[in-house]
């Protein structure tokens, strides 16, 4: 059985007139033990899709989905107070910048203890000993040293991996991170994916990662989600979909980028001609057909996802 | 020989940064000892971790700073001595956020035209200049009364590329100049650089974190650790045989789109380069993986274009 079930979530922001549509029909799910990315570019509805499914969207968001399951229970009904307790304990959740959510004001120490207290109770010390236990498990040298510093005292790597210990205070089953390493150099990026690789296989967490890198979605997602203009265009294993990519826009993603050894240096990239619609209210179909070159009438109703287990959702055959 | 196009010395730049009201000052050695010549109408990669020095290095290159030590030469030229309007005909630079690169309340024509009245150029002829330069960066004229809030990123690039070019500089200096942006807009400004580069014999130097696009783009790559370069070398060389540890490091640490080969254990440690506290000896020994004795005693020597004590017989 699946540890996160959801199939057709959709968000909308705004009223009236001013409604946008930021995820229009994102399906997918995700095992234990799985790590599962969710790709795009900026704006597709990525960071919308996670906030929707941890229930911490803003106020003003509607959200509907046929199913929204979490370990077989339906968790698009449960009460802020439920969710809350969900998401202090079962579920975690990394941020892309670690400065918004951590306090400046209290040292690592007492945040990271804070959140096992609060959700699973038990003595401070003993959960200052499972942060230093964690810090260590993320590669951290000089754990006990760490626990009394300030946020502000550490690097942007350090700080993530704090982030990545502090989401395994409470034994979460299912961790969401979204663009964990975006905003991290080359070599800490590699250093912190590998750690939650192997904290993922190790623990059997469920990963679910938010990526606009293909290169990072490559290396660590077994299954893969592309998500465009608000949908998922295409649901992947991830050497499905590297080796034959089936919705066109995944195809035209894939040749945009300069890979060593397949593109000559200084031959001309793969582009995709045109910009990314505004989804205004009422907008249905294909998100890319004002840039598909294989575009069509039919194009502007509804498509729907087919061809599983390499799901993709084009009215032409891949 | 001619004369290159940029031609660096010993190159050096000092910060002071004061810790506090009462905290003692840092001295934060940005750019440590730079030495580099760039031929014309050649591609110089510069690639590095995060505050090792690629953007102070541009902005010394570019004039807008004063060098606490060394020279720069555009052109044979010290940069030092020309005034704004001369150093803006030789080089121009290219940032990397669209967003708070452009005037919000200037339309774009005027944005691109800016340039030209600053030399004195009026009236029809910068009009027709802007929109020949529009065109040649993929701009219908007809956008020039927009402005920058009606133009997607990929756009705005092209705009900022636009105003580079327009007085027809010999040199375009790009720092992370795609970064902002995403892969299919990136891919668009990769191949409007690299025609703008050959149609008007452009030298440029592509300051980049993604060692993939530099790889495509350059002809010549520097690796900058600590404000030093390291390693110097012709792009595929460097791609093919990196010679410095730090080098093979940064390189390892890039995950390409091929899927089953995971995440490469890269064995930098968790110890982080702090330009205001440089090590002893070779600056990159406390991450070194292969580090010898020697590498926290003695500087290592430049040989080919490498710093590196197992580099050296
Ligand atoms: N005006 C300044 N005052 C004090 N320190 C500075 C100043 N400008 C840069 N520095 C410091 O100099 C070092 C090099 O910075 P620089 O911006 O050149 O790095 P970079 O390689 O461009 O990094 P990034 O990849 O993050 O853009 C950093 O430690 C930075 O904090
Ligand atoms: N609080 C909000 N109010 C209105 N629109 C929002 C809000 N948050 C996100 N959006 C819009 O929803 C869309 C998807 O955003 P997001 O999920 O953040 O994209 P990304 O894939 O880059 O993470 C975008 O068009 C964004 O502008
Ligand atoms: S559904 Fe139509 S517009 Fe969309 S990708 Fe397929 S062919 Fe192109
Ligand atoms: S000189 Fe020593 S520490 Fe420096 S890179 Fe070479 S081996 Fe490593
Ligand atoms: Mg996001
Ligand atoms: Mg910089």
């Amino acid at each position: 059985m699946s540890l996160l079930e959801i199939e057709g979530l959709e968000v909308t922001f705004g009223q009236g007139e001013g409604r946008v549509a930021a995820v229009r029909g994102a399906s997918f799910s995700l095992a234990r033990g799985e790590t599962h990315c969710i790709v795009g570019e900026s704006g597709c509805g990525k960071s919308v899709t996670s906030l929707a499914i941890m229930g911490l969207l803003a106020r003003g968001a509607t959200r509907q989905a046929k199913r929204m399951e979490f370990d077989g229970r339906d968790i698009s009904r449960l009460t802020e107070r439920e969710m809350s307790r969900l998401r202090g304990h079962r579920i975690a959740m990394i941020f892309q910048e670690p400065m918004t959510s951590l306090n400046p004001a209290y040292t690592i120490g007492s945040q990271m203890a804070e959140v096992r207290t609060r959700h699973l109770g038990g003595t401070k010390q003993a959960a200052l000993d499972r942060a230093a236990e964690l810090l260590g498990r993320v590669g951290i040298t000089a754990p006990g040293m760490r626990l009394g510093q300030f946020p502000h005292q550490l690097s942007g790597g350090l700080r993530q991996r704090v982030m990545i210990a502090m989401a395994l205070m409470n034994d979460p089953e299912l961790l969401i991170a979204d663009e964990p390493t975006t905003a991290l150099d080359v070599t800490i990026q590699a250093q912190i994916l590998r750690l939650l690789a192997q904290l993922q296989a190790e623990l059997g967490l469920g990963l679910l990662l938010i990526t606009h890198d293909l290169g990072v979605v490559a290396r660590v997602a077994h299954r893969v989600s592309v998500m465009y203009a608000g949908e998922v265009v295409e649901n992947a294993a991830t050497a499905d979909l590297f080796a034959a990519p089936r919705h066109p826009y995944t195809r035209g993603l894939l040749e945009c980028l300069p890979i060593p050894g397949k593109v000559a240096p200084g031959a001309p990239l793969g582009s995709i001609p045109g910009m990314v619609p505004k989804l205004t209210p009422g907008f249905t179909g294909c998100g890319f057909r004002s840039r598909c070159s294989l575009a069509r009438a039919e194009c502007a109703a509804p498509v729907a996802l087919r061809g599983a287990p390499h799901l993709y959702r084009c009215v032409v055959d891949a | 020989m001619s004369t290159p196009a940029i031609e660096i010395r010993d190159l050096e730049k000092r910060f002071i940064v004061k810790q506090g009201l009462f905290g003692t000052p840092r001295h934060v050695r940005a750019v440590d000892g730079v030495t580099l010549s760039i031929p014309t109408g050649a591609t110089l990669g510069i690639v590095g971790e995060s505050g090792c020095g690629k953007s102070t290095l541009a902005r010394l290159i570019l004039g807008l700073l004063p060098a606490s030590a060394g020279s720069v030469l555009v052109e044979g030229q010290d940069l030092s001595r020309l005034d704004r309007r001369a150093r803006a005909r030789l080089i121009q630079p290219v940032f990397q956020d669209p967003f708070s690169s452009l005037n919000p309340r200037r339309s774009i024509g005027d944005i691109v035209a800016m340039p030209l009245v600053a030399q004195g150029v009026a009236g029809r002829e910068t009009r027709s200049r802007v929109a020949e330069m529009l065109e040649q960066v993929g701009i219908s004229p007809d956008m020039a009364s927009r402005y920058p809030a009606q133009l997607s990123g990929g756009q705005r690039q092209r705009i900022a590329i636009a105003r580079a070019l327009v007085l027809r500089p010999r040199i375009l200096l790009c720092d992370e100049p795609t970064s902002a942006l995403d892969v299919s807009v990136q891919s668009q400004i990769l191949n409007l650089l690299a025609d703008l580069r050959r149609s008007l014999n452009l030298t440029t130097i592509f300051i980049s974190h993604n060692l993939a696009v530099v790889e495509h783009i350059a002809d010549t790559v520097a690796v900058m650790y600590l404000g030093r370069i390291v390693e110097e070398a012709q792009a595929q060389a460097l791609f093919a045989t990196p010679r410095h540890p730090y080098t093979r490091a940064l390189l390892a640490s890039v995950l390409t789109p091929e899927p089953g080969l995971g995440v490469p254990d890269v064995g930098l440690g968790d110890v982080l380069p702090d330009p205001s506290n440089i090590p002893p000896g070779c600056r990159f020994h406390p991450r070194c993986p292969v580090a010898i004795a020697r590498c926290s005693l003695q500087t290592p020597p430049r040989v080919d274009g490498a710093e590196c004590h197992l580099l050296s017989a």
